[in-house]
């Protein structure tokens, strides 16, 4: 299901009411981050990204509540802090779409640091940024 | 420069904090100074002070200074008024109209502001506003630790024994039992390609915990946004903290001098981890949730359930919501308190590790009335 507009301004509202992003001093992927995936025409340009860590790997789910992508494999290479991230989901006609996300965290030291890079899948490709909530 | 690693028995540590006290570079400051100001940028100054401004986290000197055909303000920044009392100072020490002369460090950001190392009167030519916060000397026998009726040593005061805190850690930052790395009272590391020896770190707590140093530790969420010392970080400001036992209900109060004057409350009711906090027991915390028993006059305290929103100690090491500490707080004789805590965080670190540290007592005096406040750097 393609994210709407309309869900993405609710999310946004509910984020904005909590405030300016709370700290985040622990694995630097932690958190709820909100961005786009330019130009991607499956699921919408807007993208959440909730993502977890418990010790030996990185976990999460892409547009929770309306995709609900689940993150097959995620990984953080703290020498370039380079963040790569692969997702199974189907597109709107129910076939199979792979998805694989390359960037590197900037701001790293910001409660709201971001992660800037690209997007692909068989389909299509493009910029892809994130920032923490 | 001082070295941070801890001995645990008290003469060295006692030694560790003399030479702390002593040390030229050693400040004490709510921040790390040189997160704000940059050690390679020495400046001298003179001028006439225009205001004082004497408030926590740091009193400021406003000063006047012929540069060029200009006349530029300065900002002059010194220790806590806290600090700046017990060393006999005052807002008074100097007025407006005052002539002086700074030599310190200035800002990274370029600003006017300058960390005053060394204050002269030129009326006078006296130093002003130094401050040593050194230990007072051992006594040459040591003294018993007061005792409940029941035998046992106490943590704090007694009925019968006179009131105070705890203050003048032999360590300011968190390093693993047994590692020798020299680093400043802040936690800054004098070589960086130490970090990877000060604690057991996975891969990515390293290469953060590097990310910080780099950056002179001026990220701190305690000195940017007042967060409070959770932790073992509590043990490590010379503000101090003071050990309250509630024997009848079977629990103990932390109350601190520094951070907010946050306080801490340790159950040793038999009670388990959860539903503490108006059953809320989901909801992690800056000091996480304590439970505690006695081991002889060793108090045993295990603290689980930690929020990841502060640094538990300075200098930057990480820590995640898996973070567990397991205290010993033992008090040796009257003078001092053994503290030592085992990390157990298996988000972070590798496997658990220990460090230890000694307080000595401060009697007859409250906890310094120390507060984040006022939004100032």
């Amino acid at each position: 299901m393609r994210i709407s507009t309309w869900s993405l301004g609710c999310a946004l509202l509910v984020l904005g009411a909590v405030g300016a992003a709370s700290a985040q001093e622990g694995h630097p992927l932690k958190g709820s981050w909100i961005g786009t995936w330019e130009s991607n025409e499956t699921h919408g340009e807007f993208v959440l990204v909730v993502l977890d860590w418990d010790g030996e790997r990185v976990s999460g789910i892409i547009n929770p509540g309306t995709d609900n992508i689940e993150i097959a494999e995620a990984t953080l290479d703290p020498a370039e802090w380079a963040v790569r991230i692969e997702a199974d989901a189907e597109d709107r006609d129910g076939n199979a779409v792979h998805y694989m996300i390359e960037g590197t965290i900037e701001d790293l030291e910001l409660p709201n640091r971001f992660i800037t890079g690209t997007w692909q899948h068989d389909g299509g490709s493009g910029a892809f940024e994130i920032r923490r909530q | 420069m001082t070295k941070a690693h801890m001995y645990s028995h008290s003469t060295a540590a006692m030694l560790a904090t003399a030479l702390l006290a002593l040390a030229p570079e050693t400040t004490f400051a709510h921040h790390p100074i040189h997160g704000k100001f940059d050690p390679a940028s020495d400046l001298t100054l003179s001028g006439v002070v225009t205001y004082v401004d004497w408030r926590n986290p740091h009193a400021h000197i406003f000063m006047n200074v012929g540069q060029g055909d200009e006349t530029l303000n300065w900002a002059v920044e010194l220790e806590s008024p806290i600090d700046l009392e017990a060393n006999g100072w005052s807002e008074a020490t100097v007025r407006p109209g005052d002539a002086i002369t700074v030599a310190g460090i200035v800002a990274r950001d370029g600003t006017r502001q300058i960390w005053g190392d060394s204050i002269v009167r030129s009326d006078s030519g006296s130093r002003v506003f130094e401050v040593s916060l050194e230990a007072p000397p051992p006594p040459l026998a040591p003294r018993p630790a007061p005792r409940w009726p029941d035998g046992r040593a106490a943590l704090g005061g007694t009925a019968d024994a006179i009131d105070g805190y705890w203050s003048f850690p032999s360590a300011t930052a968190l390093v693993e039992d047994g590692v020798d790395v020299t680093m400043n009272s802040s936690g800054l590391l004098e070589n960086l390609d130490d970090a990877g020896s000060v604690a057991p770190m996975q891969p990515w707590a390293l290469a953060l915990y590097r990310h910080r140093q780099n950056r002179s530790l001026r990220d701190d969420p305690m000195y940017l946004n007042c967060k409070p010392p959770g932790g073992p970080r509590q043990y490590m400001s010379h503000h101090g903290f003071q050990l309250i036992e509630d024997r009848e209900r079977e629990r103990v109060f932390v109350l601190l001098g520094s951070g907010n004057r946050n306080y801490r409350i340790i159950y040793l009711d038999g009670r388990e981890h959860v539903g503490q906090v108006g059953g809320d027991d989901d909801n992690p915390l800056y000091y996480g949730r304590s439970v505690g028993n006695w081991e002889g006059d060793t108090l045993v305290v295990d603290t689980r359930g930690f929020n990841e929103d502060f640094w538990f100690t300075s200098g930057g090491l990480p820590h995640t919501s898996q973070l567990r500490l397991i205290e010993r707080f033992t008090r040796a004789d009257l003078e001092t308190l053994e503290y030592e805590v085992t990390i157990e965080d298996p988000g972070a670190y590798t496997r658990s590790w220990t460090s230890s540290w000694t307080l000595r007592w401060v009697g007859g005096e409250d906890l310094p009335f120390h507060l984040c406040q006022h939004n100032r750097p």
